[in-house]
């Protein structure tokens, strides 16, 4: 008998500077506001095979959500303005910890809120709950003491909103970074600097659309966040800028709906992905990429999915200087 | 609203094969398709399905459409929906040949659910709204219940062929213009057979809708006959996790997905 070949490695250390660990089985995660809790998807796929989840953004207190139509279809993509309905943090911990706490994957939690003592105060009461392996910080939300300035726009709020997360949990802290932040690299060297364990990027981007029938707003909301295929490659360059500036690991959102999307963001510097739109058309899309990209490393050779992370890199690439692509990064025309 | 009792089947994606295309309605279309083992018996009248309207290699329209099932063949394990060719998503579904493979999610979402003591049922019917309501007018007669089912459309071409619905059924129409039935809305028929009927189910537009409420509030004693009716919401996910096809309650947020799209009429806050 010969020696079967070992599956490459496809585990992911999303906290390696945090004793309490997020070690993912593999890189495949579900994307906060479009898998519930979990347990909507388990009807349907074997959520105990991916990576980890994240669950909707949780708030201070209980929402209702925005008025209907919450939703809109664009080109490739779709404009969601859910406006956060959630059961509020008190809420949550008595529902879903419990569950979760039977589950082997990973359940990350998603916060929102609009003032840096709530969000501390929500990663304080979720550090002891059974069944929360991390914390999403999702800083994409108005500041009401900056005047409703989004936190995530700005590096200075957003290190504050990551310092008193920190400081509140023991617990591996992800930051999801805004794309609308003129600096992002900026943003992202501060929630660093403040104690991030991980980086995901990116949230949705603000838009719009009218029915030119009625001549109004088609969601209620006005206006919405952009997601699926068209935000991609906004997604994948904001990915491949912030890996060239951060040492924490980064997970790649944005528009990823097959196995070479997800390559995309492996190869632009992400350790780890998250799918959300994508979910809605196939359901099935996580179990696909689990198997795909574990076939995909052994069918290049490759022992870790390691290897793959940052390769389009300059350092990587013998044909480039870093100097002209920094060049590349900043030139839009 | 609740699943009914007996066999349910959890959602699931397939592939079902089209293999009939029945013009009806005008410009609408009853399409057949095969499903998978057990989803005839296992599937509700209120339930729908979420079609794939486009090349699996494409990204337009992204989004499935949620589709009623309009009928089940119990014996050949097939079903149908009823398709109005509105925009992009449904005018590719209704122009595929016989033979093509549509990417199937479900089946989805609640029942209508039909007390324990009912023997009579009024269904109203407003354009393809018609389609739950067939499946319904099927699962009653089988169970040797009377049926009212009636609908409204501009003119005959509009309505429902009545070889749709089970021989049993009372099929009372109205059209705007005359041409079959009584002339006028469908609603304005509805206030005499609330009397007759244990429970009223209704599907179609938002003004049907509206206009039955009011027919109903002023014709009715107490809270009998009650209403159930499906409403329409754009759908995302079909699976409760998005929380983008939300109707009001009074009991609050109710997804339509999975909560619905069945209401009960008094329950939903009417805006
Ligand atoms: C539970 C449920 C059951 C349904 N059952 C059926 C059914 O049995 N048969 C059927 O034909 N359809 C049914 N629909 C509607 C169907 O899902 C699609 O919305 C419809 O086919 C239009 O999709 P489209 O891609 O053709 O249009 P789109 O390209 O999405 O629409 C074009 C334009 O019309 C608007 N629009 C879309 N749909 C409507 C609408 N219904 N009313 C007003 N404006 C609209 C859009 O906002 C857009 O501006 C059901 C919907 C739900 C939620
Ligand atoms: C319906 C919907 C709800 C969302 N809700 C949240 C949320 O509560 N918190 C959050 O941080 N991101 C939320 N997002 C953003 C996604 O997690 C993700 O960052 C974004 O959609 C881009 O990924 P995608 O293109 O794969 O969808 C939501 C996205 C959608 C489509
Ligand atoms: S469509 Fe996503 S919750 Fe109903």
């Amino acid at each position: 008998m010969s020696e079967a070949l070992a599956a490459p490695d496809t585990t992911v250390d999303l906290a390696p500077r945090n004793p309490r660990e997020l070690v993912l089985r593999n890189p495949v995660m579900a994307a906060s506001g479009c898998f519930g809790y979990g347990q909507e998807y388990a009807q349907i796929i074997d959520v105990q095979r991916l990576g980890a989840f994240v669950s909707k953004g949780i708030t201070p207190k209980p929402r209702a959500g925005n008025a209907m139509p919450r939703i809109a279809e664009t080109p490739a993509g779709m404009l969601n303005a859910i406006g956060l309905q959630n059961p509020g943090i008190r809420g949550f911990l008595k529902k879903y910890p419990p569950i979760w706490q039977h589950w082997q994957v990973p359940a990350i939690v998603n916060i929102s809120a609009e003032a840096v003592d709530d969000y501390a105060m929500m990663a304080r009461l979720l550090d002891e709950a059974p069944g929360v392996a991390g914390i999403e910080v999702n800083i994409s939300c108005p500041n009401i003491a900056a005047g409703g300035y989004c936190f995530g726009w700005d590096p200075e709020m957003s290190a504050d909103v990551t310092r008193a997360v920190r400081a509140a949990t023991t617990l591996p802290v992800i930051v999801k970074l805004s794309p609308g932040a003129l600096d992002i690299i900026g943003v992202a060297q501060a929630v660093e600097e403040a104690g991030a364990d991980a980086i995901s990027l990116i949230n949705t981007l603000v838009g719009m659309t009218i029915d030119t029938r009625t001549r109004r707003p088609v969601l209620a909301n006005v206006t919405g966040g952009l997601s699926g295929p068209a935000i991609r490659p906004v997604a994948v360059r904001m990915v491949y800028q912030v890996a060239a500036a951060v040492k924490v690991p980064i997970i790649g959102i944005g528009g990823i709906a097959s196995l070479n999307d997800a390559l995309e963001f492996f190869l632009a510097g992400a350790s780890a992905i998250q799918v959300g739109t994508a979910l809605f058309v196939q359901p099935g899309i996580l179990m696909r990429l689990i198997d795909e990209i574990e076939a995909y490393l052994a069918a290049n050779g490759l022992n870790q999915l390691g290897e793959l992370v940052g390769r389009a890199h300059p350092a990587h690439r013998a044909d480039v200087t870093a100097d002209s692509d920094v060049a590349l990064a900043v030139a839009e025309g | 609203m609740q699943s009914a009792a007996g066999a349910t089947m959890r959602p699931r994606e397939f592939l079902a094969e089209l293999l009939a295309i029945e013009p009806v309605m005008g410009d609408s279309a009853i399409l057949t398709f095969t499903a998978p083992e057990g989803f005839a018996k296992a599937v509700g009248a209120g339930q729908f399905l979420d079609s794939l309207c486009r090349p699996e290699s494409a990204h337009d329209p992204l989004l499935r459409r949620p589709y009623s099932i309009c009928s089940v063949d119990r014996a050949r394990n097939t079903f149908t929906i009823l398709v109005r060719p509105y925009g992009r998503g449904s005018a590719w579904l209704i122009n595929q040949p016989v033979g093509t493979l549509i990417d199937t999610l479900g089946p989805l979402g609640n029942r209508f659910e039909v007390q324990p003591k009912t023997n009579r049922l009024l269904l109203v019917a407003g354009g393809v709204g018609a389609a739950p309501l067939v499946l319904l007018a099927e699962e009653a007669v089988r169970r040797g219940q009377s049926v009212a089912y009636m609908m409204g459309a501009q003119n005959a071409e509009g309505l429902l062929p009545a070889h749709v619905l089970p021989e049993e059924v009372e099929y009372v129409v109205a059209t705007d213009d005359g041409s079959a039935g009584a002339k006028g809305f469908v609603t304005d028929l509805v206030g005499e057979y609330l009397r007759w009927a244990d429970q009223v189910f209704a599907c179609g537009p938002e003004p049907m809708f509206r206009s039955l409420r009011r027919v109903v509030l002023a014709n009715r004693i107490g809270n009998a006959p009650p209403v159930q009716v499906s409403l329409e919401r754009t759908m995302a996910c079909g699976l409760g996790a998005c929380l983008g096809c939300v109707v009001e309650t009074k009991h609050g947020m109710r997804t339509s997905c999975v909560q619905g799209p069945v209401y009960d009429m008094d329950e939903v806050i009417w805006s």
